[in-house]
């Protein structure tokens, strides 16, 4: 078990910079995942963690160690990547056994603990078999196996479920959370999937462009969103984005647009400093804070632009004057048609404004 | 057709159609296959390659196996012996030391190739000069071994070659040339066939070695691997096909390509680098004795096709496909 602390690292491939100045601290036994859109830098910080990849910048410790200049087979951590990587020429047995035979472990310990790990995967029945006869999601506990029978001070994921299908990915959530509290080893876990950040982790790095953008709980990443690029990517459907201007009137700021307008609660008013007034701001808020009636009434206006019923739950797509346009869910006896009239009412304790120039959230 | 899906569990004997908890079970076949283009067609659309291989190798092929069971010499009197030809090789001392020599000349080239070969890939692979250095290694095997071979023969002389003289300043060599000794002769023609193809090896591994699973390394190495474990583990035996390829055409290559032999040493001195291809030249162009050289040929060919086949069997053996077992 080990904490780990990353402090201004950054990843240089050529003059291309993949991670800028990255600061994280992740405490012992927690669960931190790393998410971000491809290309965003979260591979290469793993692949830092591991030692697969030169530190070009910045130091990594695990606990007090200083491992920038330790060998992947010095740094004690397991890895599950993404593609598996089983050895194919070995039985799920061997493939699990080959960390512990690599340290020159007994045979008696290396069998208790592939039966530990067999178990709590559920594998038992294969441990004879070849990679090349597995299914996909087999492929990934016996990976997932390889790592466990280690006993690491570090496990380290690359988007392990990221090629299951949906309804195994699902299941997968579950058990990896399970798992990791059962064993209760630091882990960090990489991933393009917002939901499975949301679900699994203790605490969320949020990455884009190789920076860190927030580094908070889920509900804190999803209720308090530092800027507009991390509410517009986390939650799903995503964040509702619409400019709207500041205009005090009667000594109370409301929100302005051609379709709306809508005051501000005494809170927000207050985060909002004095010299924002009759400014431009872009106003986030999400398809669920919104709520829907049909017909015209005291509200937002706007028009039906289709409705997409998911069984569960009912998305519409709704035109506002302007060119502007929101996504609401809403419960699924909403019987609205297209190109009805229909009432908006914003949630306005929950909504986001954000700075238009810089993105940055006022609250 | 279809159920209504409605609490449909119950199956219904419409269109004689059965369901299982809800799901259609389909009994009958379909109606009719699909037909499945003639044979024939590609037959004739091969006609004209298999004429022209019959004409240059398979007619070749039996008139060498009708010429092996003759009397047959420089002038155009034939005279049939049967088996005759092939017993008389059973007592004739250099040709079997044509074959210990043969062996031992493959061996010793195989050996210092592969070895050498695997380390420069090793050395090469995502080297950032990779593509630069290889095309200045492969240049050897571009060469016609003929050429090779009088190249060497000049490096190789007593009296102004430069390898004989970067030799003798090093005490190694004396007076007398490389191949010019009985007891270096054959390390001299050795020495040009590592030269030339070498490369080959080299190529042909780093081609396998583009296919090793990164992910696996990779994985090994957080498993706990040193770099030559990692090696051994992993590289090696992805690569094993591929190398199984480069052994199979080295092989085959030094029990047909004599043309560096003959130009270097030609056979001698006193016959120690006389390996059989060399022999079987002798007897058939310098002695002409066609019938004899015949057999020797087919003994030849027979033991290439021999060692072929065993090769190809580990070839196809499971343990050499793991690189298409990949996840």
């Amino acid at each position: 078990m080990a904490s780990v602390t990353i402090t201004n690292v950054w990843k240089y491939y050529g003059k291309t910079v993949a991670v800028k100045d990255l600061n994280i601290t992740c405490n012992d036994g927690e669960f931190v995942s790393v998410l971000g859109p491809s290309g965003c830098g979260k591979s290469s910080t793993l692949r830092m963690l591991a030692g697969l990849e030169h530190i070009s910048a910045g130091d990594i410790h695990f606990g007090d160690t200083r491992v920038n200049d330790l060998e992947p087979k010095d740094r004690d951590i397991a890895m599950v990547f993404e593609n598996y990587a089983l050895y194919p020429h070995k039985t799920v047995y061997e493939n699990m056994a080959n960390p512990l035979r690599l340290r020159g472990e007994s045979e008696d310990l290396i069998k208790k603990r592939i039966a530990f790990a067999a178990e709590m995967l559920e594998i038992e029945h294969l441990l004879q078999r070849k990679p090349m006869e597995l299914s996909g999601g087999q492929k990934q506990r016996t990976a997932i196996g390889r790592a466990i029978v280690r006993e690491p001070k570090l496990f380290l994921f690359d988007e392990p479920i990221a090629h299951l299908d949906a309804k195994l990915r699902a299941r997968m959530r579950g058990e990896l959370k399970l798992m990791q509290r059962r064993l209760g080893t630091t882990m960090i876990y990489v991933t393009h999937d917002q939901l499975e950040a949301m679900s699994m982790a203790d605490r969320i790095a949020v990455m884009h462009n190789g920076v860190l953008q927030q580094f908070g709980t889920p509900q804190d990443i999803y209720n308090h969103p530092v800027n507009e690029w991390v509410a517009g990517f986390v939650g799903e459907p995503p964040m509702n984005f619409i400019d709207c201007d500041i205009v005090d009137e009667g000594g109370k700021l409301h929100a302005v647009h051609s379709s709306f307008k809508v005051a501000l609660t005494e809170g927000h008013a207050k985060l909002l400093n004095g010299a924002l007034r009759d400014k431009s701001v872009r106003m986030g808020i999400r398809p669920d804070q919104i709520s829907i009636s049909v017909g015209s009434g005291s509200g937002v206006d706007g028009r039906i632009k289709l409705t997409e019923p998911l069984g569960g739950d009912t998305l519409v797509n709704v035109d506002l004057k302007g060119a502007d346009q929101v996504l609401v869910k809403t419960n699924p006896d909403f019987s609205g048609a297209m190109d009805q009239a229909c009432t908006l009412t914003f949630d306005t304790s929950r909504w986001h404004f954000f700075s238009k120039e810089t993105g940055v959230a006022y609250f | 057709m279809v159920s209504t899906g409605s609490g449909n569990a119950v199956s219904t004997a419409h269109d004689g159609e059965r369901y299982v908890e809800g799901a259609r079970v389909i009994e009958h076949m379909p109606a009719s296959l699909n037909a499945v283009p003639p044979s024939r067609y590609y037959l004739w659309l091969m006609a004209p390659a298999l004429i022209v291989l019959a004409a240059i190798s398979i007619y070749p092929f039996f008139w060498l196996i009708w010429m092996s069971l003759q009397n047959v010499g420089a002038g155009p009197e034939v005279e049939f012996v049967g088996l005759k030809n092939f017993i008389k090789l059973w007592s004739d001392d250099k040709f079997w030391m044509g074959w210990i020599l043969l062996f031992k000349y493959s061996f010793f080239c195989m050996f210092f190739e592969i070895t050498i070969g695997v380390f420069l890939a090793v050395v090469l692979n995502g080297h950032r000069f990779e593509n630069i250095l290889i095309t200045i290694f492969l240049m050897p095997m571009m060469m016609a071994p003929a050429i090779a071979g009088l190249v060497w023969y000049y490096l190789f002389n007593s009296t102004f070659g430069w390898y004989h003289w970067l030799f003798q300043s090093l005490g190694i060599l004396g007076e007398t040339s490389i191949i010019g000794s009985t007891e270096t002769a054959m390390a001299g023609i050795v020495m040009v066939d590592i030269w030339q193809w070498t490369p080959l090896i080299t190529l042909i591994t780093l081609a396998g070695m583009k296919r090793v699973p990164r992910d696996q390394l990779e994985a090994n190495m957080v498993d706990g691997a040193s770099a030559i474990r990692n090696f051994i583990a992993i590289t090696l035996p992805n690569i094993y096909p591929f190398l199984l390829i480069a052994i199979m055409l080295r092989f085959m290559d030094n029990f047909r390509f004599i043309d560096v032999i003959m130009r270097l040493t030609g056979g001698g001195p006193a016959e120690v680098t006389k390996v059989l291809p060399v022999y079987l030249f002798d007897v058939s162009f310098v002695y002409f004795k066609l019938g004899r050289g015949s057999a020797i040929a087919l003994t030849l060919l027979i033991v290439t096709i021999i060692f072929g086949k065993l090769l190809v069997k580990v070839f196809e053996s499971p343990a050499s496909k793991r690189i298409d077992q990949g996840n």
